[in-house]
């Protein structure tokens, strides 16, 4: 059953290697652009639960049943910034060759949080609730000015929120975040994307482990996100399916 | 040209320095193998040089669609350079291998690299985007860590220990940002000790197996190179590429939700399952299937205890007689960790084996053995035997003849014994062409042979390989109905002898035949510049049929143009591709040329003319069955029990020759040749050393 989440959205549950386990404080923010001082603070910061509506979408993953082949990373950069590049991908895969299923791989897409700490402390309204696009947590990269507050904010590991060089902006740091293809320049359906549309990692996944949902996963810890997504032909290949 | 970084890494290690070659010096060639046999040509004067000399030039190159979404093509890496496994000589040969070191190294903004001269200490490459440092191995005790245990060091260093998996800055231009770890190419013991059969390993299974570069890395005091890239490759039209890539999983990739394909992985169709071919079968544990980078369906698994991750194909055959699952999945990873070639162990310890069994191991030249047979299928036994080749001691730190003769291969091992001739010739020692593993029956497979034994390595390419499948999963009716049809849509697709149906009739009235020259020309052009110079996976391509498609016909032909043109905007036909792999085909004989290849060279061993096969070499397959026209008729015929004819394979020879417009007395290439392809600079240097043919 899914629940509507009613905690916070941080301080998730402990669990394998690289997860949703708090940021370390000292984590470097490549920041190039100082926060102006004089910038008002949104009103939002101080009422984030009256103002931020649900986003329409939710990715969910399987990391039971990821085949670790980053596709879903390179349909990402590709359909945003026209290029490939895993540096670039708003979903992240990480993996260990060494390591033992199913510790050896992770997926960390953002959760379009419900209490998203990354919109309020936005000091430009860059990144907000995209009303127009089923309130899906949007960064405006005309708006942003590389900070870094998002990347903070976010309670997650690592960051949904993260900055790199925009060269469409000469090189400006802008932060990037899941949009569910909804701002994506080089999305290849005509319909695009967006809580509406088609998400290119769920499109692309090879093995169908990444799924979309309109129903807000839980928020406490990672199950309402991490997800099982195994069937009967799973099972057929092989493979465990709990 | 989008796809491309620009630059291609040239370093000298006697220099210690590092320089930069313009991609585009050399873009003409594709990508890959292409690049890296005209890069060799270029660099190295006199190819005639060992391949432990210090001028031996190794490049390590990617392709356009290395780092990209076009479908199993984006995770390769071509490795090149004068080998030390072949016999008599150590051709200028090349190996292949997956993962995602290729991708990493575009990211980081270079297209390949190129290796030259010795270090006076043992170095490791450290690769940091822009940043390239060739450091001192000693910092990190590197050298004498297996290939797994130097990988987890440099991870450590590049990527640091604590927090994996936040986004760090590992160097480069400012605010470029990644959570990934390095990818890590390493040799092992092996190659430190410069054993013959040893490889590199990339990550836990990705082997550049075949070539003993891993000792050609050990000779240049090379432990590994390590690229960190967070840049991004260049896309024509990312929108072309996605559609391309989903239309392609649409309507030609497996189908979870209605699955037709055999659970088997070895085509382009076919589920993401391991090719794990243990003796007892797949681990009943928990796994997942892991893939090269971008690839739609992996080959190989990760599991719950961690042993035998990512090994599939030869890597899980090595030690079959293991007592257990575990034990051999024990096997497989020890392999990796040493660094050794897989077949050439498989083979080895075969043929040990057999003189063990019989006693002759005891006997005549061949110095004490260390391996207790008693414990023959235990997991000390097959510890001591990898630590044996791979130290080339008694796999226990003490000195050894036999460990030091085993090291050098087992070809070289038999000769040091003074039994090369007659284990050769009576099948127990099966390297049947260049002192190499068998991987084919050649009898039967006779393009697999040919193909092997006209180039340089075991050329592992399986895009015909299916076809023995054919009979054990057709019925037997269906599939004599069947025969002509597949022929057909097969040889329709092998431009520019497309229709000649022949080229797939494996009777034998025809496996000497011009057709037969047609077939093993297309394998060497297709693979030469598709597969290895846009390093499209040998494992899933070429698609010539394919379950899922309406027609049944496969995508080759169509798709592969498409995503290149996707990717890097050019327009290039599927035979354009075939004739660049032409030329590169020809550059590659040149080369071999040079190094002392005559035709009289060429030749199997006298066990191929003279005895039907002393045991079934792949698979266990002891009769394999092919396409051929018996009577007339087409059906899938058995082939494997009989022998090849001397002269006949003589005549073959010149038929190959003369299709490629070279000399059939000598074999040598011709000027008209060379310069058709626009080669005249490799005919004048063919000239030069009187090797040019008239």
């Amino acid at each position: 059953m899914i629940v509507v989440g009613v905690g916070a959205c941080g301080a998730p549950d402990e669990s394998p290697v690289p997860t949703d386990t708090p940021k370390p404080a000292n984590t470097p923010v490549p920041t190039n652009t100082p926060v102006p001082t004089s910038t008002p603070v949104p009103t939002q910061v101080l009422t984030p639960e009256a103002l931020i509506p649900p986003a329409d979408g939710y990715l969910l993953v399987d990391i039971g049943k990821c085949q670790g082949c980053l596709s879903c990373m390179l349909a990402c950069s590709l359909i945003h910034e026209g290029v490939e590049s895993l540096s670039l991908s708003r979903i992240q895969v990480m993996q260990d060759s060494f390591a033992s299923y199913p510790e050896d791989l992770t997926i960390e897409p953002c959760r379009q949080c419900v209490e998203p700490l990354c919109v309020p402390v936005c000091p430009t309204g860059a990144l907000a609730a995209d009303a127009a696009n089923g309130h899906v947590r949007i960064v405006d990269s005309e708006a942003c000015i590389g900070c870094g507050l998002c990347y903070d904010a976010c309670p997650f590991t690592p960051s949904r929120a993260f900055l790199a060089p925009d060269a469409a902006f000469d090189g400006e740091a802008k932060s990037r975040k899941c949009d569910l293809c909804a701002n994506a320049p080089y999305h290849w359906a005509e319909a695009g994307g967006g809580p509406d549309g088609q998400q290119a990692c769920v499109a692309v996944c090879p093995v169908g482990a990444i799924a979309f949902s309109t129903e807000i996963p839980v928020q406490d810890g990672e199950g309402g996100y991490k997800v099982n997504l195994r069937d009967e032909t799973w099972a057929s290949l092989g493979y465990p399916t709990s | 040209m989008n796809g491309y970084a620009g630059k291609i890494l040239r370093l000298n290690l006697t220099e210690r320095t590092v320089s930069t070659i313009p991609t585009s010096d050399y873009e003409q060639w594709g990508g890959g193998h292409g690049m890296g046999s005209a890069i060799f040509f270029d660099l190295v004067q006199d190819k005639t040089i060992d391949g432990f000399d210090p001028a031996n030039v190794v490049t390590i190159m990617t392709s356009p669609l290395c780092g990209t979404l076009v479908a199993a093509a984006g995770g390769r890496t071509e490795v090149q350079g004068i080998g030390v496994q072949s016999y008599p000589i150590g051709w200028f040969t090349r190996s292949n291998f997956g993962g995602r070191f290729s991708a990493m190294l575009k990211y980081a903004g270079w297209d390949g690299i190129v290796i030259e001269g010795r270090a006076d200490e043992p170095v490791w490459i450290d690769i940091r985007d822009e940043d390239v440092q060739i450091r001192d191995c000693a910092g990190l005790s590197l050298w004498g860590t297996d290939t797994w245990e130097c990988q987890q060091r440099i991870w450590s260093d590049v990527a640091g220990d604590e927090g994996y998996g936040d986004w760090r800055e590992p160097a480069g231009p400012e605010g470029r940002l990644t959570t990934q770890r390095p990818a890590v190419l390493a040799t092992g013991p092996a190659g430190e000790n410069l054993s013959r059969v040893a490889c590199l390993i990339h990550d836990a299974s990705n082997a550049s197996g075949q070539g003993g570069f891993g000792a050609v890395f050990g000779s240049k005091n090379l432990k590994a190179v390590s690229v960190m890239g967070t840049g991004s490759v260049a896309i024509h039209d990312p929108q072309a590429l996605l559609a391309t890539r989903l239309w392609h999983k649409e309507n030609y990739a497996f189908d979870l939700g209605s699955l037709k394909a055999p659970t088997s992985s070895y085509q382009f169709q076919d589920p993401p399952v391991p090719m794990a071919l243990w003796a007892q079968g797949r681990p009943q544990t928990g796994q997942r299937p892991q893939a090269c980078l971008g690839c739609h369906s992996g080959c190989r698994a990760r599991y719950q205890d961690g042993a035998g991750n990512e090994a599939s194909c030869f890597a899980t055959a090595f030690y079959p007689d293991a007592g257990t699952l575990d034990i051999q999945r024990a096997a497989s990873d020890l392999i990796n960790r040493y660094g050794l070639n897989a077949p050439e162990m498989i083979w080895g310890l075969t043929y040990i084996g057999i003189l063990a069994q019989t006693g002759e191991l005891w006997a005549g030249d061949i110095p004490d053995c260390p391996l207790d047979w008693e414990q023959y299928g235990s997991q000390e036994f097959v510890e001591q035997f990898v630590k044996m080749v791979a130290y080339g001691d008694d796999g226990r730190g003490n000195a050894s003849q036999f460990g030091q003769d085993v090291s050098n291969g087992f070809v070289r091992a038999a000769e040091a014994w003074g039994r090369l001739e007659q284990d050769l010739s009576s099948g127990i020692l099966a390297f049947p062409y260049w002192g190499l593993p068998v991987h084919k029956e050649p009898r039967a497979q006779v393009y697999w042979g040919y193909g092997t034994l006209l180039g340089d390595r075991d050329i592992n390419e399986h895009g015909f390989d299916w076809l023995k499948l054919m009979v054990y999963v057709v019925p037997g009716e269906a599939l004599e109905a069947t025969a002509a049809g597949i022929v057909k849509a097969m040889t329709d697709k092998m431009v520019p002898f497309q229709g000649d149906m022949d080229m797939l009739n494996f009777s034998e009235d025809n496996i000497y035949s011009e057709h037969m020259a047609k077939l093993v020309s297309w394998q060497r052009y297709y693979t030469r510049f598709w597969k290895q110079s846009m390093l499209f996976c040998n494992n899933r391509w070429p698609d010539f049929m394919n379950v899922y498609s309406p027609d049944s016909l496969g995508a080759t032909g169509v798709i592969e143009p498409e995503y290149v043109k996707a990717v890097t905007g050019r327009d290039l036909s599927f035979e354009d591709g075939i004739q660049l792999g032409r030329k590169i085909w020809n550059l590659d004989h040149a080369i071999w040329t040079l190094q002392g290849r005559h035709r009289d060279m060429v030749h199997f061993v006298d066990n191929i003319y003279d005895q039907q096969p002393l045991f079934p070499v792949d698979a266990g397959i002891a009769n394999v069955h092919l396409p051929g026209k018996e009577e007339g008729k087409w059906g899938f015929y058995g082939y494997s029990e009989r022998t090849l004819d001397r002269e006949q394979f003589e005549a073959f020879k010149t038929r190959f020759y003369e299709l490629q417009g070279w000399d059939p007395a000598t074999g040598y290439p011709t000027r008209a040749a060379l310069e058709s392809l626009d080669l005249d600079y490799v005919a004048d240097e063919l000239a030069d050393q009187g090797k040019l043919g008239g």
